[in-house]
């Protein structure tokens, strides 16, 4: 059932479906660009020219040692980012496998999810 | 065939709902209470333990990723009972922690890891459960969060357990590379023991000479314990040592089993180093802990000895072995940590004395050291017999001797504690502890244990029934 | 040529090779270093090695279960790190050094 949905709505186009969302990637990219030069009106200041951060003025050097309090966000991201690791295999056989890969990666998500959720009441998303 | 699955897997379904169960009620916010918790866990535990008995048929799931049958459930369930008792005596020290959900869900998750190890099939279950079941090891072993020496336990913990996987992991990579497989049955088809072959093999054995701390690869074993709290390195010492025991098994019989002449002389070695090096350690501590942690490495040594013997007596005499350490050592461990949650201390020096002011803690320590000494009533004895008469019916005499020399040596530093306890005066006066109910229920079961298990023969009848299918 | 090939240009024996180096490397790194967050270094040099090898292996045997092997690795090796930098943070507001030798409380 759910793998007819999936084809359904996913056609196999092969190759043909990369190069789409290359296309589809750029324009978003590119218009957005696009679109805030031409709508935007250009007028250059002292401090609009410098790096952006955050919007205040920068201040001192850049090479500074980061407070150690930015561990927890990139433990989080650590963990998090290389569990993308088994969604790509995952993707590639979903065609194949259907119903079950899909209820599997699910569980694994949710399991994921229950984590964040986790380091979320403990306040480690909390900005220092 | 869905239900196959279900019946397979029924002890790490069990486990993993538990983890959830408590994960879920942690993050709603659920009014905590620990003694709620605690039986939740207790009934799941002893429950598991029950449907591990339960009639299953011997077989395969997912491929050969899991491997189970009726000795496997076996070891399972002690590993199973040895938490329990690990919750029992801990749950003094547990209660009082801030974090005690996550320290539940943490030692729940290490088990998981570890019933997931020993039914591996496949390296590469292998490796996830051991990763599994190390990892949250060493948040554990940190877990008191202000004190220094728990932090420096936990970071020694995860580099070298680190550092043993990663010899471990070339070591399977050579395999795979000359075998073409990481499942165990192809592997055992496929290898003929060349050289690559060996160099890999004894990469793989260095991990787990790290995991069982087999001295040369101990010496993070006394650092650890000392440093972490009382419950973990118990559990260390009696649960993940026997779950690493306990897949080293299959590992040699059945993907190296072609290579028994490789294996055997490096085992015997191995084991020979280990009882005396960890004897010649254990006599000069002065701290309970770091002596226990030495009192293991020597056991660990017997353990590897008995290995050696022909397969079905070796699997059945390891296995038998294990139930009666964990409990010997266990209540141990739980006398350790009655008094140094009451004392704050944990050397030597606080035990003289002892019988004088707490005659149950004095006797129940007496028996749980004549256990682990291998002195005839306690259950101990029967199973060092068992493990040095597998090795001796293989043929390995001289190992034997050295290690039955061995065990009249220990008999010195063993009976010195005793000797402490009920003839010399007490150095610091301790007042009549009395033990919470957890720790008494501990006790209990240990006391029962260790003495029970020696005198009913039935109970390594069926184990070695069992174990015809290791 | 597709990715197969291209690896299979040069012999096995030099990735044995390679990696055997690297992990050599790994190893020193592990026990002549004492600084915590260097050995951590060294512990992943010693499994990237591993990687490389299982990598090498299952390419020329046409043979996958080496390259999902490969992605379990780095799971738990950032898993591994995860934890063991959360431990040296913890070592650090206890201790302000990250330095092993610092962390003689327990004899080595």
């Amino acid at each position: 059932m759910m793998t007819k949905i999936i084809r359904t709505f996913v056609p196999d186009m092969g190759y043909a479906s990369l190069i789409l969302l290359m296309f589809c990637g750029l324009i978003f990219a590119v218009g957005a660009i696009l679109v805030s030069r031409l709508v935007s009106p250009y007028k250059p200041g002292k401090v609009k020219s410098e790096p952006y951060e955050c919007g205040i003025e920068t201040e001192g050097p850049s090479w500074v040692q980061f407070n150690v309090g930015y561990y927890l966000f990139a433990l989080i991201f650590l963990v998090f980012d290389v569990e993308v690791v088994f969604l790509f295999p995952w993707a590639v056989v979903l065609r194949e496998m259907g119903i079950t890969a899909f209820i599997e990666i699910i569980i694994f998500v949710s399991i994921l999810f229950l984590g964040l959720v986790y380091a979320w009441r403990k306040g480690a998303l909390k900005w220092v | 065939m869905t239900e196959q699955y279900f019946s397979g897997l029924r002890i790490e379904l069990f486990l993993t709902m538990l983890i959830l169960a408590l994960l879920v009620g942690k993050v709603l916010a659920i009014k905590q209470n620990p003694i709620g918790t605690l039986t939740l866990i207790s009934v799941f535990l002893i429950s598991s333990i029950g449907i591990s008995f339960m009639q299953n048929e011997s077989g395969y799931l997912f491929g050969t990723m899991f491997r189970t049958n009726s000795t496997i459930l076996f070891e399972k369930a002690i590993l199973l009972a040895g938490t329990f008792i690990v919750f029992m005596l801990g749950f003094e020290w547990m209660k009082k922690q801030k974090h005690f959900l996550e320290f539940c869900m943490l030692l729940l998750s290490t088990l998981l890891g570890m019933c997931f190890m020993i039914s591996s099939g496949n390296f590469l279950m292998f490796f996830l459960g051991l990763e599994l079941a190390t990892i949250p090891l060493a948040a554990l072993a940190s877990f008191d969060l202000d004190e220094k020496k728990s932090s420096e336990a936990g970071m020694k913990l995860i580099l070298s357990s680190a550092f043993a996987s990663a010899i471990l992991l070339f070591g399977i990579s050579f395999i795979y590379g000359t075998t073409g497989s990481v499942s165990f049955d192809t592997i055992a088809s496929a290898i003929d023991g060349n050289n690559v072959q060996k160099f890999g093999f004894i990469c793989i054995l260095t991990g787990f000479a790290f995991k069982i701390s087999a001295v040369p690869f101990h010496f993070w074993t006394a650092d650890v314990y000392e440093g972490a709290p009382v419950a973990i390195t118990s559990y260390l010492s009696v649960v993940s040592k026997g779950a690493a025991i306990f897949v080293l098994m299959p590992v040699l019989y059945h993907a190296f089993g072609r290579m028994s002449s490789t294996y055997i002389p490096a085992l015997i070695l191995l084991s020979t180093v280990t009882i005396i090096t960890g004897n010649l350690f254990a006599l000069r501590q002065k701290s309970m802990k770091r002596f226990l942690a030495f009192s293991t490495v020597t056991q660990a040594g017997y353990l590897l000895l008995g290995i050696t013997g022909n397969n079905t007596e070796a699997g059945a005499s390891v296995v038998y072995f294990m139930l009666i350490y964990i409990f010997s050592n266990l209540g141990a461990f739980t006398v350790v940590s009655i008094l140094q949650n009451r004392t704050g201390r944990d050397d030597i020096g606080v035990y003289k004395g002892l019988y004088k002011t707490n005659p149950t803690l004095s006797m129940v320590l007496l028996l749980a050291l004549f256990s682990l000494a291998g002195i005839p009533p306690a259950a101990g004895f029967f199973g060092k017999l068992f493990l040095l008469s597998s090795a001796a019916g293989a043929g390995y005499y001289v190992a034997v001797i050295i290690a039955s020399v061995n065990m009249v040596v220990s008999l010195y530093y063993y009976l010195n504690i005793v000797k402490m306890m009920f003839v010399d005066e007490p150095e610091i006066t301790i007042e009549k502890l009395k033990p919470a109910v957890t720790e008494q229920i501990s006790l209990f079961i240990c006391c029962c244990g260790i003495l029970v298990i020696g005198f009913i023969p039935a109970i390594y009848e069926y184990i070695y029934n069992l174990s015809a299918a290791i | 040529m597709d990715a197969t090939q291209i690896i299979k240009t040069i012999p096995i024996e030099h990735y044995v090779i390679l990696s055997t180096i690297l992990f050599a490397i790994g190893v020193t790194g592990v026990l002549m270093r004492r600084n915590a967050i260097i050995i951590f270094m060294s512990i992943e040099l010693m499994l990237n090695a591993a990687t490389l090898l299982l990598t090498a292996f299952s390419t020329y045997r046409s043979d996958t279960p080496g390259q999902v092997f490969v992605f379990f690795i780095m799971v738990v090796a950032a898993a591994e790190v995860a934890v063991g930098l959360a431990i040296i943070v913890m070592i650090y507001r206890n201790i302000k050094s990250i330095d092993i030798n610092v962390l003689n409380k327990l004899k080595w």
